[in-house]
């Protein structure tokens, strides 16, 4: 590192890391700092240039957003008139069109549920159950219906945006707990309950995920009698759920172990009885620790569950096939990509964004 | 408004052991921690414990609230039996508060927050009961201005501090210091020592293992040296410093005072 320091290095040396060396210096300086640097920061703004021009020429300045496939015959950009016409299918799947308001407002419950669970002042137990509780059931309550008026739509019907935000919401809301409840089984003290929640964790995360779904859709089926099946979606949810559990509760259990044994120690010197220490000490401080991690492992899961595509499931990966499938739309597949490679993404960029927050949250309660 | 720390009274004829153990035995292993550990600390007795270290005396003090457990042997706190059922191991845990000697606060808790958990948690009281009672010993040991700052941000005598308070608001009938002091700088000894000076002058039956000799001298009933697991001296503080009984006790105090 003293060969690119220019600074004469004051005081004690030993007290310099990499990262602080710069530190002193003018900003351009860190930036460009000879001309090996001019020449790739050039190079590389004039790409991005490019690419962004290109971009912004197919997407906006070529773009056609007309209603009929034949709006685009001419056209030398992207032709939006397919998402125009398709909205509904991509983001609603085979809903039956005329109760499509209930699957938009069922897709705003889930939103409205995950972003209120995000929100610190919501993260205790007395609060996070009844918001859980109360989203979940109210979006079950719109897309499912069947009570106050609301015609019955089975769950083969639904499909889109609305499925791939259901199969989330369900796989955290019911994998959480389960990843925890796993966590503190393989820390506990009882011998056989270490052993065997290590076994199934392991076991699970050695399996493929696309493993789990055709399991849970075709082979169960075949063992199980009809009455204890349940439907297709049903059964996917549990295989995905029990995937997602089996990796998180390493993930908690990381957390869990970089809690020092003094705070346990502490807690029980002071009465505390196990399930206090643990939900009031343990896990909140495990959870900080783990936080990137989770955040990682919530966005990963987010883009995993178009993989339910490959178990015949309607999420918002197969209703966007679905929208341009019909021959005339066929060419237009890019723009429906784009489209939905649009909605994957706000939803893991704020994600990322979310974790960042509360990383700082937490720094800046230390 | 006022909160006496609570003290249970002393009766004339002694028999109020606030902390008994006979006959205790305890391995790690093969380890033979504690040898046959006798002891009675009456209420209100305030006894200090040294030795080398790996002499038994941390584990000896952890048995007592039963963050160690004992093999042989009865250890009985305030006339509870430690068993190894868990509620008979709360029930005492509720009555003994601990000091360690690296605080153990919570981190991710405001001071006023570490103070107010388990009474809360396991006394039962009020929020407001709560606060008022963790304010009433904040003030005691000097630090009321530092309850909405997180342990993080204090130094470490003050977080010591913190954590006798977050003890005492448990309303212990016995207190347990576990070398409070030994990871303290210097110049926060002292802050951490006067606190516990005014906690035994106020009538706390107190277990502190500690090296701190003038403490020891200055507030001890009894001055208890242990060595390989083993009580070997169990004296008031004039004879133990002037008139050891024991050769290993000498050589001890010989050291300390190099």
């Amino acid at each position: 590192m003293n060969k690119v320091d220019p600074l004469p290095l004051s005081g004690d040396a030993t007290h310099r890391t990499p990262s602080s060396v710069g530190e002193g210096l003018p900003r351009q300086n860190r930036a460009l700092r000879g001309p090996c640097d001019w020449v790739l920061s050039t190079f590389s703004t004039l790409v991005l240039a490019f690419v962004l021009w290109r971009v912004l020429s197919w997407a906006v300045v070529h773009g056609v957003l007309g209603t009929t496939p034949q709006s685009c015959t001419d056209a030398t950009g992207a032709c939006w008139s397919v998402i125009r016409a398709r909205w509904r299918i991509i983001l609603f799947g085979l809903y039956p069109m005329e109760e499509q308001w209930r699957s938009a407002t069922a897709s705003v419950i889930a939103v409205c549920t995950l972003a209120l669970a995000c929100m610190p002042r919501m993260w205790s137990a007395a609060r996070m159950v009844p918001v859980w509780l109360g989203g979940y059931l109210l979006f079950l309550l719109f897309i499912h219906g069947g009570v106050f008026g609301l015609d019955v739509v089975t769950s083969s019907h639904w499909g889109g945006l609305t499925l791939t935000l259901f199969i989330y919401i369900t796989v955290i809301a019911f994998g959480l707990p389960i990843a925890i409840g796993l966590a503190l089984l393989r820390q506990g003290r009882y011998p056989v309950f270490r052993h065997l929640t290590a076994f199934i964790v392991d076991v699970t995360r050695s399996l493929p995920l696309l493993t789990i779904l055709f399991s849970a859709t075709v082979i169960i089926p075949l063992m199980l009698p009809h009455a204890l099946q349940g439907d297709k979606l049903v059964r996917s949810l549990v295989g995905f759920t029990f995937f997602f559990a089996c990796y998180q509760s390493e993930i908690v259990r990381g957390g869990l172990q970089a809690v020092g044994r003094g705070q346990v120690e502490a807690s029980q010197a002071l009465g505390m009885s196990y399930w206090h220490t643990t939900s009031l000490i343990t896990l909140p401080q495990a959870f900080r620790v783990a936080m990137p991690a989770t955040i990682n492992q919530f966005v990963i899961t987010f883009k995993e569950t178009s993989l339910v595509i490959i178990v015949g499931l309607f999420d918002l990966m197969a209703s966007a096939q679905a929208a341009y499938h019909s021959g005339q739309w066929s060419a237009y597949h890019t723009e429906v990509y784009v489209f939905v490679a649009l909605i994957y993404f706000i939803g893991s960029f704020s994600l990322s964004k979310y974790g960042k927050y509360v990383e700082k949250r937490f720094q800046t309660l230390r | 408004m006022s909160h006496p720390i609570t003290v249970p009274p002393v009766r004339a004829d002694g028999m109020t052991a606030a902390v008994q153990m006979s006959g205790v035995n305890k391995w790690y292993g093969r380890f033979h921690v504690l040898q046959n550990v006798d002891l009675t600390v009456k209420s209100g007795e305030r006894i200090v414990i040294c030795g080398p270290s790996g002499s038994g005396k941390s584990t000896m003090i952890r048995c007592i609230n039963a963050l160690e457990e004992h093999q042989q042997g009865t250890i009985v706190v305030n006339g509870v039996e430690l068993s190894g059922a868990t509620k008979s191991i709360e029930k005492v845990r509720r009555e003994v508060g601990m000091v360690f000697q690296s605080f153990n606060l919570f981190p991710h808790m405001t001071v006023l927050e570490n103070c107010m958990l388990a009474p809360v948690r396991t006394r039962r009281l009020t929020k407001d009961q709560a606060r008022e009672r963790a304010m009433h010993y904040l003030e005691r040991v000097k630090i009321p201005n530092q309850a909405g700052k997180y342990p993080g941000q204090l130094s470490g005598g003050q977080q010591q501090r913190v954590a006798i308070a977050r003890a005492l608001c448990m309303s212990p009938k016995v207190m347990l210091f576990d070398e409070p002091t030994s990871a303290l700088d210097p110049e926060m000894i002292k802050e951490v020592l006067d606190t516990m000076v005014t906690l035994a002058e106020e009538g706390m039956t107190m277990l502190c293992v500690t090296h701190e000799m003038s403490f020891a001298r200055r507030v001890a009933d009894r001055i208890i040296f242990m060595d390989a697991g083993a009580i070997v001296e169990d004296q008031p503080p004039e004879a133990f410093f002037s008139n050891p009984l024991h050769a290993r006790t000498r050589d001890f105090l010989g050291q300390l005072m190099h």
